[in-house]
C-alpha cells in the first residue's frame, strides 16, 4: 500500500477553526468546576487587559467608533447576524445569534454555563480606563443572542 | 465574544492564569481535562479507522488552522507523521509583540494527544527541538501486538 502525503501551505487555506471556540468553552468549564465563577471573570479580564490592550488604547483615543468596526469585522468574519445602532457617545449591538454559540450547538461541544463572560466581562474589561463603559441588556444562552449598550461614562 | 482566531492567545493567558493559581502542575491538570473531554473526536476517530483516523483528524484541523504542513500516512506499517513547518499557533504568539506566550506553551500537543493515543495502542512521538521557530514533528506508530511465549 502507498505512502499517502499532503502538503499545504499557510497560504492554501484560510484560518477559520470555529472549533477552537469548543476548545475555549471547555478551558471556562474546567476554570469554573476547580477555581469558581470569579476565576472565570478574573481569567477574562486578565486577557483582555493584556491581549486587547492596544485596542482598549485606541478607543480611548480615537472613541467607540472603533469598537464598531472592530465588532462589525469581527462578527462578519465569522458569519454572525449582529445590528448596531452607533453615535459618538452611545453604542447598541444586538446580536441575533452568537456564531460561537451556535457553532458548538452544530458540532456537538458542551457549551459552558459562563460563555457569556467572554462577551459581557470582556467588553467591561476592554472599556476599563476608557471614557466608556458597557451595560449587558439581555441574553439567550441557548443562541448566545444578546444584546449590549456601549455608552459614555457621565463622570 | 472572542473570535476563534484569537482563541490562541486566550488559549496561552488560560495556561498563565493556571500557573499564577497553582504552578505548572495545575496547567498540565487542565491539558489532562481538556484531553479527557475536548478530543473524543480524535478518539473516535482512531477507534474506527486506526491509524488513518490521525490523519482525518489532523486533515480537518490542520487545513481550517492554515499550517503550514506535510503529513504522511502509510497504513500498512501502521505509521503517520506530522511535520509542522510552520504552526500557526505557535507562529501567531511569536510575531505578538506586547504579549507573551505561555512559557512551555507547546507541551499542550504532547499531553493531549498522548493521553489519547497511547491508550488506543499507539506509540506518540513529540520533536520539540525547533518549537522557538514554529517547527515540530510528532510520529504515530502502530504499538506491535505482545509476543506470548
Amino acid at each position: 500500500m502507498a505512502v499517502e502525503t499532503m502538503t499545504r501551505r499557510a497560504s492554501d487555506n484560510a484560518y477559520l477553526h470555529r472549533d477552537f471556540h469548543g476548545a475555549l468553552s471547555t478551558g471556562l468549564a474546567y476554570l469554573e468546576s476547580r477555581h469558581g465563577p470569579e476565576a472565570v471573570r478574573a481569567y477574562v479580564t486578565h486577557f483582555a487587559r493584556t491581549y486587547y490592550a492596544p485596542l482598549t488604547h485606541a478607543i480611548r483615543d480615537k472613541g467607540l467608533g472603533v469598537l464598531r468596526d472592530r465588532l462589525e469585522t469581527v462578527y462578519a468574519q465569522e458569519g454572525g447576524r449582529i445590528r448596531i445602532s452607533f453615535t459618538e457617545d452611545e453604542m447598541l449591538l444586538e446580536v441575533e445569534e452568537c456564531p460561537a454559540v451556535m457553532h458548538m450547538r452544530r458540532a456537538g461541544y458542551a457549551v459552558a454555563p459562563l460563555f457569556f463572560e467572554t462577551s459581557r466581562t470582556l467588553y467591561e474589561a476592554i472599556l476599563d480606563g476608557t471614557p466608556y463603559a458597557s451595560e449587558w441588556l439581555r441574553h439567550e444562552p441557548e443562541t448566545g443572542r444578546c444584546a449590549v449598550r456601549f455608552f459614555r461614562r457621565t463622570s | 465574544m472572542i473570535p476563534c482566531t484569537e482563541f490562541i492567545p486566550a488559549y496561552s493567558a488560560l495556561f498563565d492564569f493556571l500557573e499564577s493559581k497553582g504552578g505548572p502542575g495545575a496547567v498540565h491538570d487542565f491539558w489532562n481535562y481538556l484531553s479527557d473531554n475536548f478530543l473524543q473526536n480524535l478518539h473516535d476517530l482512531v477507534v474506527a479507522h486506526g491509524i488513518r483516523g490521525c490523519w482525518m483528524y489532523w486533515n480537518h484541523t490542520l487545513n481550517e488552522e492554515a499550517a503550514d504542513f506535510t503529513m504522511e500516512l502509510d497504513e500498512e506499517a501502521g505509521l503517520f507523521s506530522l511535520t509542522m513547518h510552520r504552526c500557526p499557533s505557535k507562529g501567531m504568539l511569536l510575531a505578538l509583540d506586547h504579549v507573551t506566550a505561555y512559557h512551555d506553551y507547546c507541551s499542550h500537543c504532547d499531553t493531549l494527544y498522548r493521553r489519547v493515543l497511547e491508550p488506543l495502542g499507539y506509540e506518540y512521538t513529540y520533536d520539540m527541538s525547533q518549537i522557538d521557530q514554529a517547527r515540530c514533528r510528532l510520529v504515530v506508530r502502530r504499538r506491535p501486538p505482545a509476543r506470548t511465549p
